[in-house]
Formats: structure tokens, C-alpha cells, sequence
């Protein structure tokens, strides 16, 4: 199964459902930033522009930029991803303290909006 | 209106040859309960704990708000906006200790979570007489790497903080209290969490002393959430380990606020502690 930020059938309802939550609206008031999410290989650019996720990139090439980047294995996103995580798997935050995934790039950025991430990642729970 | 059984006051003490104006709370009578609330928190977060006829029948239950915290202001007689706020090991402990003098409460039992977890542990070390049992919630020996620059930094709002201290809680808890412990710490300022990870993560650090730790003197309990990801349960049973006479609880279903977050569970874990406290120490 993919992770669902890189299957393209799932994506333009994921999209959708993120621009019209309440919380997200919110928490990502005049964000924009460009973010790389990484599982093991494959790769894929969230674009948001004034707090609108505008673009899902599923082919970011040699070109693109980003502000900064998630990673972490496949099976980790799994986990993360899960509508009622395990322990250590229940945010960003807790995914890199204990060494599940990692932030790199601009961190300023990246935790100034974890808030809009940690939204990101419970609205990609749901819609898993 | 319906009123509840907490009443606050304003008190005067003096640690270090500074004068604090500090804000408690308290409810119930019986043994001293002595409440130490977590980094960049406040008194609030005792708030369900301190509304139980469960233990306020048999307790009096206290929570202070350790200066630059909640309603306790700065001292008037520093500079405190020339210096970098940091709380040390050496200032709490004396302050918890002072307090409890200034109070007359008779050898209290200490109940701390996250921070308060730790000094629960440096209490039992270094102030064994002056408490009867220490409750330690979310306790380790040492929890290095926490004190990161973003929890104060010009460019990163309170936001980081409520985020991130909601992801510390169990997605099962309600999420009604998941998202006060987010509230609570959004609302301290700006420089105090970091500073208070300044003890919580640099300077407690028992690892080479727990077995120093006399129990037959001080009753020490330590327990830890499920999903703690700071103190996780692993570092709080290996800290439980090394000391003689220790007893560890794993609370499931709970993160690193539980007697915020959940409070109904947590009482499940804690009310057979403070059961036992009260007919074996009290």
C-alpha cells in the first residue's frame, strides 16, 4: 500500500479535504513554502501558497526547491500515518526526538509551522 | 454560579535573598499534597486533581505557580529582562522546600509531572526528611537533547509550543483536554519553557545517584504515560530500577500530561498510590 501523499489516485481528495479544514485554514495563515516529503525513494513537493495547498508534486525534478523536508522509511510514514498512532508515532516532533524521521533545510520555518503540519498529518490519518 | 472547592491566594517568600509574589491554589484538608506543575506550565494543570472529593477528603492538595509562571510574577527587586531566565536545580529545590516551610505543611507528599517528575527524584535524594513520599509522573535520571533554540526564538510564536505539547499527549485522550495542554503552554512567555528545559534536560541528572536514594525514609513512586516520547517508560522503569524500594507504574493510554490530559485514567493509576500513602505515610 502507498503512503498516501504519493498515490496520485487519493491525491486531489486529500488536497481538497486539507484546504477545507477549519484548523489547517488557521494554523497555516500566510504560509508559503514549498515541502519535500520523502519515503525511502520516492518524493513528492507540497506546495502551499497564503495557506492554500495548491499543488501536490508527485515528480519533483532536479530543478525544484523546497523550504524543507520530511523524511522518514516508508514503513515509518505507514506508522505515522495510522488513524490511532503507536507511541513515539503521534507527531513531528515526537518522529524526530525519537529518531523516526528527519527535518532538514530550514528549520526556522519548519517548526514555525508545525502546527499546520501536525494538521497535515491528522487530516492524511483520516483520509488514509 | 457554581463555585468550586479551590481557593488562590497571593503569598511572600524569600529565596536566595530575593522576594517572590507567588500564586497558589489549594483545596481539601488532610495530608499535604505539595503539586509541581511542568515546564512552561502552571497550577492550572492540577485543576481536575484538586476538584476530587476522592482526594481532597483525605488530602490538602496545593499547587503553586513557581515564579515567571501563571499568576507569579517576576520579582520586582531583579532586572529580569538583562538576564537569560533559567531555572536551576539548586533555585527549585530550595524554592519547593521554602515554600512548604512557609505554608507549614508537615512533611508533605511531592507530586510533580515532567519537570516536577524530575525534581521528584532530587527531592528524594537531597530533602528526604522534609517529604514523606514523592509521586513522580513522567520521572527520569536524565533526559538530555530537549533544550532546543525554537522553543525561544524571535522568529517562532507560542504556536510551536502548542503544537508541539499536543502531539506529547495520547491520541486517545479527550480531545478537549489534549488541546488545554496546548493552551496552557502557548500562554507562558516566551523565554520560560526553554528555560525551564534548562533543569528539565541540562542539569538534573541523578544517573550516577539514585542508589543513593533511601526509601525506608522517603517513599519514592514513579510513573510514566504510555506515549511519553520525552520521558519515555523505558527511561522511567530503568530509573525506577536503580533505586531500592522504588515503585514503577506504566500508565497505558496516556502521554507526558496525565493528570491533564486524561485525568479519569490517570486517577486509576494514582488513587491506589495516594491510598496507600495516606495509611502507610500519612
Amino acid at each position: 500500500m502507498k503512503v498516501i501523499f504519493l498515490d496520485s489516485n487519493k491525491l486531489d481528495h486529500l488536497r481538497n479535504t486539507i484546504n477545507h479544514d477549519a484548523e489547517f485554514k488557521l494554523a497555516a495563515r500566510y504560509m508559503s513554502e514549498d515541502i519535500l516529503l520523502e519515503a525511502d525513494d520516492s518524493r513528492c513537493i507540497f506546495k502551499v501558497r497564503d495557506g492554500v495547498l495548491t499543488e501536490i508534486n508527485l515528480g519533483p525534478s532536479s530543478d525544484d526547491h523546497w523550504s524543507f523536508s520530511i523524511k522518514a522509511t516508508a514503513e515509518s510514514w505507514e506508522k505515522l500515518l495510522q488513524s490511532s498512532p503507536s507511541p513515539f508515532y503521534t507527531g513531528l516532533n515526537a518522529g524526530l526526538i525519537r529518531g523516526i524521521l528527519q527535518i532538514t533545510g530550514n528549520e526556522e520555518v519548519a517548526f514555525a509551522y508545525l502546527w499546520a503540519m501536525n494538521r497535515m498529518l491528522d487530516i492524511m490519518r483520516q483520509t488514509s | 454560579m457554581r463555585l468550586e472547592s479551590i481557593t488562590g491566594k497571593y503569598g511572600y517568600i524569600t529565596v536566595h535573598g530575593v522576594k517572590y509574589r507567588v500564586y497558589f491554589e489549594e483545596s481539601g484538608e488532610g495530608v499535604p499534597l505539595l503539586c509541581q506543575h511542568t515546564a512552561g506550565g502552571d497550577g492550572r494543570q492540577w485543576r481536575h486533581l484538586m476538584n476530587d472529593e476522592e482526594v481532597t477528603s483525605k488530602y490538602r492538595v496545593v499547587a503553586v505557580d513557581l515564579p515567571y509562571h501563571g499568576r507569579s510574577l517576576p520579582p520586582e527587586s531583579v532586572e529580569w529582562w538583562t538576564e537569560e531566565y533559567k531555572l536551576t536545580k539548586r533555585f527549585f529545590m530550595d524554592f519547593l522546600v521554602e515554600f512548604s516551610h512557609a505554608l507549614g505543611l508537615d512533611r508533605p507528599v511531592f507530586i510533580g509531572c515532567s519537570m516536577g517528575g524530575h525534581m521528584a527524584l532530587d527531592l528524594a535524594l537531597e530533602c528526604p526528611d522534609e517529604f514523606r513520599a514523592v509521586i513522580g509522573l513522567e520521572s527520569a535520571e536524565f533526559t538530555p537533547g530537549l533544550d532546543i533554540i525554537w522553543f525561544n526564538h524571535p522568529r517562532i510564536s507560542g504556536e510551536f509550543r502548542f503544537a508541539n505539547l499536543f502531539e506529547s499527549t495520547a491520541p486517545s485522550s479527550p480531545e478537549k483536554y489534549r488541546r488545554e495542554v496546548g493552551w496552557v503552554y502557548s500562554q507562558s512567555a516566551p523565554p520560560v519553557f526553554r528555560g525551564d528545559l534548562h533543569y528539565y534536560s541540562v542539569e538534573h541528572n541523578v544517573t550516577d545517584q539514585l542508589h543513593q536514594i533511601d526509601t525506608s525514609r522517603i517513599a519514592v513512586y514513579l510513573l510514566c504515560g504510555e506515549y511519553d516520547f520525552a520521558s519515555t517508560p523505558e527511561m522511567c522503569q530503568q530509573t525506577a530500577s536503580k533505586i531500592k524500594g522504588a515503585k514503577y507504574t506504566e500508565m497505558k493510554g496516556l502521554g507526558h500530561f496525565p493528570v491533564i490530559e486524561n485525568y479519569e485514567l490517570c486517577k486509576t493509576y494514582l488513587m491506589p498510590i495516594l491510598e496507600e500513602i495516606s495509611k502507610i505515610h500519612g
